[in-house]
């Protein structure tokens, strides 16, 4: 053993010996978390075989000498040895090579690689699954898948209790205000492409219009007024909606959302954006449900 | 039977350099003459829109904010469709951008709406909560340079044949002439505002009819025009 291959072991020691008091005084789990029992191991096996590498080369420095054929070319008295190439980067040279020939006249040809083909598949497996795996959720679970929808992509405009910012967007603790249900009577309405179709402007007005209103705005509880008896031909005597004929006026439900996420919605307040394929049919069940719970 | 190469260190360089050219020639070049012509539809940026651009430049926005959207699942749950090259291609520069501070705003004129931004940039955390975006009021106060940005149109509409109308010429008159309808496109945002405690929307229409756009009125109308 000569001072240098002393050296080399006192500084693989040294490196052993500093990731030990690291870690320990990191006060990091070794034996019982797997991924670092293995991060440790893997730093003391490199510092071992840094150790052992030096110690073999520094060795066989000391005895080798230069052998084999010398090849006729030389450059300025500097020769070269005619030494086959070592076995390894042969057999890897060969089989890349063997690979690239498959890769560039097959594989990229026959199963030509597309990131934007990886994503489709991702997101019709994961939507499929999605699907699957809440097809009969319950109603805890839409709750919360809602509320995390919610928080994300309707929060930033309808504020995080769904209270639409003081006038800034809908608010949802109640169905409508009387000034918005005035609006609509007296403008009529076509955005949202239910099955009833456009609702004509000016279908009440004057004292009739305003106590449809009041009843509309107070939550549409008990028994609707005379006057609503226009409307019931297409909301349902009820204010329902006729089971999605045309808008529910008591409450979010399904078709609801569903028609308001698709086309978008300008009122008195300001226009909502279509949001149009973003959410899968479980995921708007969700957001109806969610919504539904903010009006308690 | 190469060895002869080895001696001449010219030829040698020459011929490396000649195979990986070929290469990138033949894998690189058709793929990107491809993607990055314009989609179908796509239109240059107003003037208007322009001038916003210039000002989301000017303020940094790129240091938060990103306009490039990756075909991830998670991404596109969250911004909408990923985005295609073929979509920059009026765009000079483009903004991509690298740091996601603030979330992407490639589409976000598809779920954002004028109103909604100018409570917003007016003070951030009342729209958002937690927000950490600063507020970015002298948008208000600042005019946006709509002659610049009408010189940039004519600009690369000369120099890169960007389509836009034969209206576009050089020189003071044609500029003059296409000003009301910037001032008109000005007035069609502002309709949409509803007034802070910054600027009415009275006092912004004000502001317009004498010929004067606030930056906040560009920015907004560049960010409804990312979608």
């Amino acid at each position: 053993m000569n001072s240098i291959q002393i050296k080399a072991l006192g500084f693989a020691a040294i490196l052993i010996i500093a990731t030990i008091v690291v870690v320990t005084k990191m006060n990091i789990d070794v034996i019982h978390d797997s991924v670092n029992a293995i991060t440790i191991g893997g730093a003391i096996a490199i510092a071992t075989l840094t150790a052992a590498v030096a110690f073999k080369y520094i060795g066989q420095m000391k005895t080798d000498t230069a052998s084999g054929e010398l090849s006729e070319d030389n450059w300025d008295g500097i020769g070269e040895y005619k030494n086959e190439l070592p076995s390894g980067w042969a057999y890897t040279f060969l089989a890349v090579f063997l690979w690239s020939m498959w890769y560039g006249l097959i594989g990229y040809p026959v199963w030509s690689y597309s990131q934007i083909g990886e994503y489709n598949e991702e997101v019709k497996a994961y939507q499929k699954k999605f699907e699957e795996v809440h097809k009969n959720a319950d109603k805890e679970t839409l709750q919360q898948m809602g509320e995390s929808i919610f928080l994300v992509q309707c929060a930033p405009c309808h504020g995080n209790t769904g209270d639409g910012l003081s006038g800034k967007a809908q608010d949802f603790t109640k169905r409508m205000t009387k000034a918005q249900v005035l609006a609509v009577i007296k403008n009529g309405q076509n955005q949202l492409g239910y099955p009833m179709g456009a609702m004509p402007p000016g279908m009440a007005s004057g004292e009739a219009a305003e106590k449809v209103a009041e009843w509309i705005a107070n939550g549409a509880k008990g028994t609707p007024p005379a006057e609503f008896a226009v409307c019931a031909s297409c909301h349902g005597a009820d204010g329902k909606g006729n089971n999605g004929m045309a808008p529910n006026l008591t409450t979010y439900d399904l078709p609801l959302v569903q028609h308001v996420l698709e086309h978008g919605k300008k009122g008195i307040i300001g226009t909502m954006p279509a949001f149009k394929g973003r959410f899968t049919p479980v995921q708007e069940k969700a957001l109806a449900t969610y919504i539904q719970s903010l009006a308690n | 039977m190469f060895h002869w190469l080895e001696k001449n260190p010219f030829f040698f360089v020459s011929g490396v350099a000649l195979v990986i050219s070929f290469a990138g020639l033949i894998e690189i070049v058709p793929n990107f003459a491809e993607a990055a012509r314009p989609i179908a539809d796509l239109k240059p940026r107003t003037v208007l829109q322009l001038a916003g651009k210039e000002v989301y430049m000017k303020d940094n926005c790129i240091a938060c904010h990103s306009q490039l959207i990756r075909p991830f699942k998670a991404e596109t749950d969250r911004y909408g469709e990923y985005s295609l090259s073929g979509e920059y291609a009026y765009d000079r520069p483009f903004l991509w951008g690298s740091k996601r501070t603030g979330p992407d705003l490639h589409r976000v004129g598809r779920y954002r709406t004028t109103d909604w931004h100018e409570n917003h940039m007016w003070n951030p955390p009342a729209i958002v909560p937690g927000s950490i975006m600063p507020a970015y009021r002298h948008m208000w106060k600042n005019t946006a340079d709509i002659e610049t940005a009408y010189a940039e149109a004519v600009t690369v509409k000369n120099a890169f044949h960007t389509p836009y109308g034969p209206e576009f010429k050089k020189g003071k008159d044609a500029w003059e002439k296409h000003k009301p309808k910037v001032l008109e496109d000005a007035k069609k945002i502002v309709a949409d505002m509803k007034g802070t405690e910054g600027m009415s929307k009275e006092e912004l229409m004000k502001q317009i009819d004498e010929g004067k756009v606030p930056e906040i009125v560009a920015l907004i109308a560049y960010l409804n025009s990312l979608k």
